[in-house]
This record gives C-alpha cells, sequence and structure tokens, in this order.
C-alpha cells in the first residue's frame, strides 16, 4: 500500500553552478498530483463495496443504474420476469422459509430437552441441517460444492470470505459448524438460542465483544475440544461484494489450530447477494434475494493449513487469504474491510511525508556537504 | 461497461468539444462520477475525502480543492465552489488527459500551458495571480512531514529553493528587497525544460470488460 517515492533525478544543470534546484520540488509536486487524480478516478476500496456490474442485463432493475428504455419487447419481457418473480417465487419461497423457521426452533427446543448424551448431539445436528436445507431450498439456492474432501473437520477452525450472512446458510448446509457472533435481539436472537439449545455455539453479548481476550479463550476452549464442530468465521470482518477479498484479521489465527479455507463466490447474473448494509437492511436484504432470480454459487473446500515455523499470525492470515483469492478468482487486496464505515489514519499520510522528507533532506544534506567542499581551501579536510 | 452503459458521451457531443476525452472516456468518468457522488448530480468536497488511497496523498487537500476552484473551469472568474456537476468534474479532469499523436505543435504547447496554469492555480491559493513566499512554503510543507523532519530543515529546504527561483528573476536582488511572488510567467519560465506531457497525465484503462471469476 505504500505508494513507492521514487522521484526521478532533475539532472538539468542551468548554466550556473547553484546548490539547490527548486524544479525538484515542483517537478515532485506534479508526481503527488498526478497521483492523487488517478485516486480519484479509480480506486479499489470504492470498488470493493459497491455492487458489481453485469455485462447483459439479467431483467432486475436493482442491477443496473437506469432503466434501459430499448424496445416495447425489453419492458414486456421484465413485466413479465416481475410477475414471476413477485407473484410466484416470493410467495413460495416466504413460505417455506418461515415453515422452516418454525420447524427448526420448535424441534431445536424439544432435543435441547434430552440430557446430554450422544443421542442429544446426533439429533441436534440433523435438526440443524434440516433448518438449513429448509432455508437453501426457500432462496432457491443452488451450490456447487468443489473438492469436498477438505471439508473441514471437528475441532479446528473454519475461514471464509464474506459477501452476506447468508454465506451461513450456504456452508452449513454441508455439515454443522459452530458459529461465532453478536447476540441479536428480535427474530434472530430467538433462532439463537433455539440453535444454541441442541448445539454448541459461540454467542457474545455487546459488551464481551471489545474485550480481545475473552474472545480468543473462548475460541481456544471450543477449538481445543476436538469433538466439537468446527468454528467458522469470517476473518474480513464485514461484507464485501465477492469480486474481491480485504485484510483478513489475525485473531483467529493466533489460536493455533488446523485452519480450512473456504472459498464462496457467487454468481452475480442471477441476483446479487452483497449485502451493503449502509444502504439497506437485513430484512430488506433477504426480500431483495428471494426475489432475484436464484442464488447460484460455487464453494471450494480448500487443503487445511497450519501456521508454519517462525510465521507470525499476520503473515499466516496473508497466506490462507491469498490461496482462497487465487481458488475463486478474486482479487487479493490489503485494504482494511473496516474502510467500509471509518476513514484511514492520518498515520499513513504521515508515513508518505516521512518518506519523501527524508530523500529531500539525504539531497540537502549532499548538497551541503558538496558545498562545504567546493569552499574549503584543497589542503583541508 | 454496464448492462444499460450511460450514454453521456455519445448524448453531449459539446463535452467531447470542450474537454478533448473521447466518449467512452467520458462514458466511464460519468459512472466514476456516480459512484463517487452516491448517485447524485454533485460532488462535494466529503465525497472526494473519503477515498481511502487519496488519504495516502500528502498534498491531498490541494488536490481536492483544485477540483472545486473556479479558475481551472476555463473561466476566468475567481473563488471556489461547493459543489461541482459533471461537466465541472470533467472540465478539471481535462487537464490531465494525455497527449495524442495527431497533435499539432500549437495544440501541444496549449496543453502544456493548460497544465501549468492548473500547477499554478494550486499553489496560488489566494487567486491574485502570484505566488508568495508563503504560498510555496506552504505546499512545501505539505510535502514534508509535520513530525519528523525538523523545523530548520524543512525552512532551509523551502527557502533555499525560493531564494532560487527569486534570483532567476530578478538576478541581482538583495536581502532586503521584496519579493513580490512568482507570476504565471515566470512560473512557466522556471518549469520551461521540465517534460510535463508525460509526468502530468492519466492513463486511462481499456474499456473492454475484465473477468475476475472462475465460474
Amino acid at each position: 500500500m505504500t505508494a513507492c517515492v521514487t522521484l526521478k533525478p532533475h539532472t538539468k544543470g542551468k548554466g550556473t553552478i547553484r546548490r539547490s534546484e527548486p524544479q525538484f520540488d515542483m517537478g515532485d509536486v506534479i508526481y503527488f498530483c498526478r497521483k492523487g487524480v488517478e485516486s480519484i478516478i479509480d480506486d479499489e476500496v470504492t470498488k470493493s463495496f459497491s455492487a458489481q456490474e453485469l455485462e447483459s442485463w439479467n431483467l432486475l432493475t436493482r442491477s443496473i443504474r437506469r432503466f434501459p428504455h430499448r424496445g416495447l419487447r425489453l419492458t414486456l419481457l421484465w413485466g413479465l420476469g416481475v410477475l414471476i418473480r413477485y407473484g410466484i417465487l416470493l410467495p413460495l419461497r416466504v413460505i417455506l422459509a418461515v415453515t422452516g423457521i418454525f420447524l427448526f426452533v420448535i424441534l431445536s427446543t424439544s432435543v435441547g430437552f434430552l440430557p446430554n448424551s450422544k443421542l442429544r448431539f446426533f439429533l441436534g445436528e440433523k435438526v440443524h441441517l434440516m433448518g438449513y436445507r429448509f432455508c437453501v431450498k426457500s432462496l432457491t439456492a443452488f451450490i456447487t460444492y468443489h473438492n469436498s474432501e477438505n471439508r473441514p473437520k471437528n475441532g479446528s477452525i473454519c475461514v471464509a470470505n464474506h459477501t452476506t450472512p447468508l454465506d451461513v446458510i450456504i456452508l452449513a448446509n454441508d455439515r454443522c459448524y459452530s458459529l461465532v457472533g453478536q447476540v441479536h435481539r428480535g427474530l434472530l436472537g430467538l433462532i439463537q438460542r433455539a440453535m444454541v439449545k441442541s448445539s454448541p455455539h459461540i454467542w457474545f453479548e455487546r459488551a464481551e465483544v471489545k474485550d480481545r481476550h475473552l474472545v480468543a479463550k473462548r475460541l481456544c476452549d471450543h477449538a481445543a475440544d476436538k469433538t466439537k464442530q468446527p468454528i467458522l468465521i469470517f476473518p474480513e470482518g464485514t461484507c464485501v461484494n465477492n469480486t474481491s477479498v480485504m485484510m483478513f484479521k489475525k485473531g483467529s489465527f493466533e489460536i493455533g489450530c488446523t485452519i480450512f479455507p473456504v472459498a464462496i463466490k457467487y454468481d452475480f447474473r442471477f441476483g446479487d447477494a452483497y449485502w451493503n448494509s449502509s444502504k439497506f437492511g437485513l430484512v430488506h436484504h433477504l426480500l431483495r434475494i428471494m426475489s432475484s432470480w436464484a442464488l447460484v454459487c460455487s464453494v471450494w473446500y480448500l487443503p487445511p493449513m497450519n501456521r508454519e515455523e517462525g510465521e507470525d499470525a499476520v503473515q499466516f492470515a496473508k497466506r490462507v487469504k491469498a490461496a482462497l483469492a487465487a481458488q475463486a478468482g478474486l482479487a487479493d487486496l490489503t485494504w482494511d474491510g473496516g474502510l467500509k464505515r471509518t476513514k484511514v489514519k492520518d498515520a499513513f499520510k504521515e508515513e508518505q511525508q516521512r518518506l519523501y522528507s527524508e530523500i529531500l533532506l539525504k539531497v540537502h544534506q549532499t548538497q551541503k556537504q558538496e558545498k562545504c567542499f567546493e569552499d574549503e581551501t584543497p589542503e583541508g579536510d | 461497461m454496464g448492462a444499460a452503459p450511460t450514454r453521456i458521451g455519445q448524448q453531449d457531443p459539446e463535452l467531447v468539444e470542450r474537454t478533448g476525452f473521447s466518449p467512452e472516456q467520458i462514458n466511464n468518468l460519468h459512472k466514476r462520477f456516480l459512484q463517487l457522488s452516491g448517485n447524485k448530480d454533485t460532488i462535494s468536497r466529503e465525497n472526494l475525502n473519503d477515498i481511502p488511497a487519496l488519504a495516502y496523498n500528502p498534498i491531498k487537500s490541494q488536490i481536492i480543492e483544485a477540483f472545486f476552484d473556479k479558475r481551472n473551469q476555463h473561466d476566468s472568474e475567481v473563488g471556489s465552489l461547493e459543489e461541482i456537476t459533471f461537466q465541472q468534474f470533467l472540465m478539471v479532469m481535462s487537464h490531465f488527459r494525455p497527449p495524442t499523436l495527431e497533435m499539432t505543435a500549437e495544440e501541444k504547447e496549449a496543453m502544456r500551458k493548460e497544465k501549468l496554469r492548473f500547477l499554478f492555480n494550486m499553489h496560488d491559493t489566494d487567486g491574485d495571480g502570484k505566488i508568495t513566499l508563503e504560498e510555496y512554503r506552504k505546499v512545501v510543507e505539505e510535502l514534508l512531514s509535520s513530525g519528523s523532519i525538523e523545523q530548520e530543515s524543512a525552512k532551509e529546504i523551502t527557502d533555499a529553493a525560493m531564494l532560487e527561483v527569486a534570483s532567476t528573476n530578478v538576478p541581482h536582488m538583495g536581502p532586503e528587497d521584496f519579493y513580490e511572488g512568482i507570476t504565471f510567467e515566470h512560473f512557466e519560465q522556471i518549469l520551461k525544460g521540465l517534460e510535463m506531457e508525460s509526468r502530468m497525465h492519466i492513463r486511462f484503462l481499456d474499456t473492454a470488460t475484465v473477468h475476475c471469476g472462475k465460474s
């Protein structure tokens, strides 16, 4: 991310023997000017947090900026699409979803009454899987799992790139995970409480989230138990639009157990799965997904990775991220996903200034020395 | 390359005329404009301030100011705007367009003068047509950091540079003489040898869609 401050040597004598050349200041201004305007024209971060662009229209007005007035036939087709999506698909899906959640909550709570035993664990898994399968059907998700031999094993951590909260459903459709997250209120809170009754999940109170040691400890304890399901973590920390992978936060890579990376890539021709949380809330997002054509995605299970000798958590995270991005064909960015909501710290700008001033200072010192040398008599030093 | 590309380039040939961009480049810039403005018609300083990559730039505020500077609109007005429309955005961008092969010598000269004008306006913040010592020092100080370099060295560098500039104009200026400031002609003179055409233009990516995805 550090822009390389390479100044071209200004070997422009001006005919007089002068110490300093003002041009070196002016010319450098041009360099920074150009860099600045280039960032205004295009930058990686803004691109990663806006919805993707389509090559040809998929009859969803939400995917484009303005309605293409290209003739009656297209408008009719679009109208037909709207009817099908909102009149047939959406109601069916909502019914399925509601039934699924309802059944899940009841069954999960019932299983929770059983004494702690293998039977309970077994039934708990079955109930969870049933719930997820219902959800997947209700979204009409067509998921292709690749390399299932690398499916995460018990007692490990699974990391994946994050595009939408539904990533959880996509992954959990295949095997059960322990989820990590904040305790919510409302419907989501109800589901969370129901889930925890039949299967171990790690839910944090809002206040506890700030306490990183507590978080790390609970994760460690869970992961250390080799019979427990793998923990599912999204190290980016926020939803990104599925064209790139942003910086992985090092917390989950410090724990020291095996990491199973999983790459998820959505086919956005059928509907955009990216949740832009600043634009719409969760319910609106769900409705959007349910009124798209379908949710088509590919899931790649990558081989497990461990932290190597002499590698620290940050480097390990980078390595995992690179492998994940390469598999799914996403751009590997080093920007922090937190930039969605916050600004870049001034420290970075100051770093650039410091680099530049170091160069100038060296030039200045050398010139001073040269001048001293010129002024001194030949016998002097 | 969206499904329904904004056809503003084709719809407004006057833009092509005035700014020298091709219709495709105008379309791409329009898309970017909408992205930055949040799909509104004008951009404010806040929108540009939010770009993370720009935060790294030491002269970020000068660059952003340049977009809102009326002098860069090819008018003779002075002052600054609060918000800019797409046309105004394009006008400022046109200072950075690359020279084409078909340009005549006069056109090249005119373009060079334009770019110099842009740089001059960036230094001359109060708009009086002269870059004073203070204004010049301010720009150099922005490039250097405020913390890690000693004030003395920063001052030395700036003063040395300024002295150099002053002496080329007024060769026998004494230390007590008051130097008014660099005028535009003088500015041109100083940067006469500096090759700007290749340094001060933006590379525009080809408009072909890039496929990223193994689907």
